[in-house]
């Protein structure tokens, strides 16, 4: 539905360069990057508020490069909401319908039934002024939903949400899109979010796209270690490598060695390599497996430091001077009997250890 | 439906004042105001003592002459100063002051609304000095633009202008050309001041939404920048009701015919008639503090 080919765009010192990205027809696509990536000036580039400088944009099968915003048929919302302040709640969902001069009847029961769809029928008559972060969002949502657009550009549409209800509305937008089959590009700097919201995303940096794919794809196999960086791999460590047999060596400063699958062709296979493991990937056990799968690396390490996230708890253990977290459930901490300062075994399998390119 | 366009005023909220700190910095703010406040209501008190007596004791003086029965026949009699104020010529020159005013206030902010929009939303080369030109008559002497317009009008271009019909030089028109030019740049300022307050990305989310450029500008920037619009509208028209130094040098000051309000003030003290020019004055302070009042209601309370 949206196609970016070769898209070039120069702000000040800043450029977008060289993007391409394909987001199908009815997908919801998340598109990741720390503040300042070029996420928020790409989604500014499709609804057609910053004239690229090279490159196409088509949304389905309309070159929409040199289209108006209002030619473009996609419905956005921006991180602030930017609702009309000196109109009513009603008035700002009615008022790209208004500019459609679609009949009073119609626009009435269209902009009635919207504010039912994401809960807001109750401040119809109210200003945005008075309205809550999340009130406000849901009206904007209806604003850019009730022209009916093609496509849905969200600009890190919850992040000045609290959480309880960021995951809220992140389920509610998800909903919304299967419902509607609208398909939506969501910005965010949160890769909970893109996990919470996306079936395909891609992760920007320094205005280039490094990575698209799943969520899952992105959080456990990132193809550089700034993208690991980003998506909080955990134990992101440089080693040297070495092939042996189906299996590829790295040897990490400090001297402990993990075993990892021999790589695809792309990827480095000797010389100095950058890999993560995830910390929900690492086993703990207080006593030494007995016996382990093939490829599997056990290490021994003291207990640094136990934190407890909510939903799990992460445990900070050195291995030979090296850092290595862990993390799991609290009824599986609770029975391994974990002691800052005691003696802890990780096992990592080698499917677990993934190795990047840079 | 209910489709409320405009919001409810956001008047100033009340600072709590704490502390004796905060009693004293309150005190010493509005200590300031006090005086400001204090300073103009004695002038104009003085202003309205001055004037009453002198109306008083020229009545006296009228009825005197009236029942004297050595008042000389075929002489006008002694005019009360209420008989002066309703005179032809000061009528004339009020209703001239009322009617250009409001003319230069609608030029005015026909030139300060895109004026002030172009500077607030369009970065191009020059953007700076142009910025700085448009604040020029700002800084000027007033009477540097009725001198300025004199000499424009005796040169070629001035007097092509002339000869096409549209003379200036001593004539009503110049009254409000000069009005414009010395009132609209504190237009334009107000303006392009309410339009960087609004963001612009609002209307970016209107053009997403079926408006082009224009659209955005009428139904979301000009609904949102009224408040400054507005303000920008009254101080083009106490800056135009209240001029007086160019028009004397570029139309003059003749009776019944560009004679506006100041320039009566003007006339009046110069043949001796104090109370006549202070009358006027007064007038003038009236007017004007009922016109700002109404435009302060209407206007801006309605935000």
């Amino acid at each position: 539905m949206i196609c970016i080919e070769g898209l070039h765009l120069s702000v000040g010192e800043f450029a977008l360069r060289d993007v391409s990205l394909t987001v199908e027809a009815g997908e919801y696509f998340a598109l990741l990057g720390p503040s300042g990536s070029g996420k928020t000036l790409l989604l500014e580039c499709i609804c057609g508020l910053n004239r690229i400088e090279a490159g196409r944009i088509a949304i389905g099968d309309v070159d929409v490069s040199n289209l108006e915003p209002r030619q473009r048929g996609v419905g956005y919302l921006p991180q602030d909401y930017a609702l009309f302040p000196h109109r009513t709640v009603r008035h700002n969902v009615a008022f790209g319908l208004l500019r459609q001069r679609v009949r009073r009847a119609t626009l009435e029961a269209r902009v009635d039934e919207l504010m039912e769809q994401v809960g807001v029928l109750q401040l119809a008559d109210r200003l945005p002024g008075n309205l809550s972060g999340g009130e406000k969002q849901r009206v904007a949502l209806a604003r850019a939903l009730a022209v009916r657009p093609r496509v849905l550009l969200l600009d890190e549409p919850v992040s000045a949400l609290d959480e309880q209800t960021r995951d809220t509305i992140c389920r509610q937008l998800k909903a919304l899109q299967r419902t509607t089959g609208t398909t939506t590009l969501h910005v965010c700097h949160n890769f909970t979010e893109m996990l919470a919201v996306a079936d395909r995303a891609a992760v920007i940096y320094g205005g280039r796209i490094r990575q698209v794919g799943t969520p899952r794809e992105i959080l456990q196999r990132p193809c550089t270690s700034r993208v690991a960086a980003f998506v909080q791999a955990g134990n992101l460590l440089t080693a040297q490598a070495r092939l042996d047999g189906p299996w590829l060596r790295l040897t990490a400063p400090g001297g402990i060695e993990l075993i990892a699958m021999r790589p695809s062709a792309d990827a480095p296979a000797e010389g100095t390599v950058p890999f993560m493991v995830r910390p929900e990937r690492v086993a703990l056990s207080a006593t030494a497996p007995t016996t382990c799968p093939a490829g599997t690396t056990v290490l021994e390490g003291l207990v640094q430091h136990v934190a407890d996230l909510g939903p799990l708890v992460r445990v900070t253990t050195v291995c030979r001077g090296t850092e290595l977290l862990a993390s799991m459930g609290h009824r599986e901490y609770n029975g391994l009997g974990i002691v800052v300062g005691s003696r802890i075994f990780l096992a990592v399998a080698a499917e677990d250890v993934h190795v990047m390119t840079t | 439906m209910n489709l409320q366009r405009t919001a409810p005023l956001h008047s100033g909220a009340g600072v709590p004042v704490c502390g004796r700190g905060g009693r004293l910095f309150a005190a010493s703010t509005l200590s300031v105001v006090a005086l400001f406040v204090a300073g103009w209501l004695t002038l104009i008190f003085n202003d309205v003592v001055y004037t009453a007596r002198e109306a008083i004791k020229e009545t006296r003086v009228t009825e005197t002459d009236a029942s004297h029965p050595a008042a000389v026949p075929g002489l006008p009699p002694s005019q009360t100063l209420f008989q002066k104020l309703v005179s032809p010529e000061i009528t004339s020159a009020l209703w001239l002051s009322l009617w250009t005013s409001a003319v230069t206030v609608v030029i005015g902010l026909g030139f300060a609304i895109p004026m002030g929009y172009a500077l607030s939303r369009y970065r191009f080369p020059g953007h700076t000095f142009i910025d700085s030109v448009v604040d020029l008559p700002i800084l000027l002497p007033p009477l540097v633009i009725g001198l300025s317009l004199l000499v424009f009008f005796q040169t070629a271009p001035g007097r092509l202008i002339e000869d096409l019909g549209l003379k200036f030089v001593f004539q009503k028109k110049g009254i409000i050309l000069c009005q414009f030019l010395d009132s609209a740049s504190f237009g334009i300022r107000a303006v392009k001041l309410a339009f960087d307050g609004v963001d612009p990305r609002l209307e970016h989310v209107a053009m997403t939404l079926g408006c082009g450029r224009a659209g955005a500008f009428f139904h979301v920037a000009l609904p949102l920048a009224r408040r400054g619009i507005v303000v920008g509208g009254i101080l083009i028209w106490t800056r135009a009701f209240g001029i007086f130094g160019p028009l004397m040098v570029f139309v003059g000051a003749v009776r019944m015919r560009t004679e506006v309000l100041p320039t009566t003030i003007y006339l009046e003290q110069s043949v001796g008639r104090i109370e006549v020019a202070l009358a006027v004055a007064l007038l003038m302070i009236a007017l004007a503090t009922v016109a700002l009042v109404t435009i302060r209601l209407v206007g801006l309370e309605r935000q």
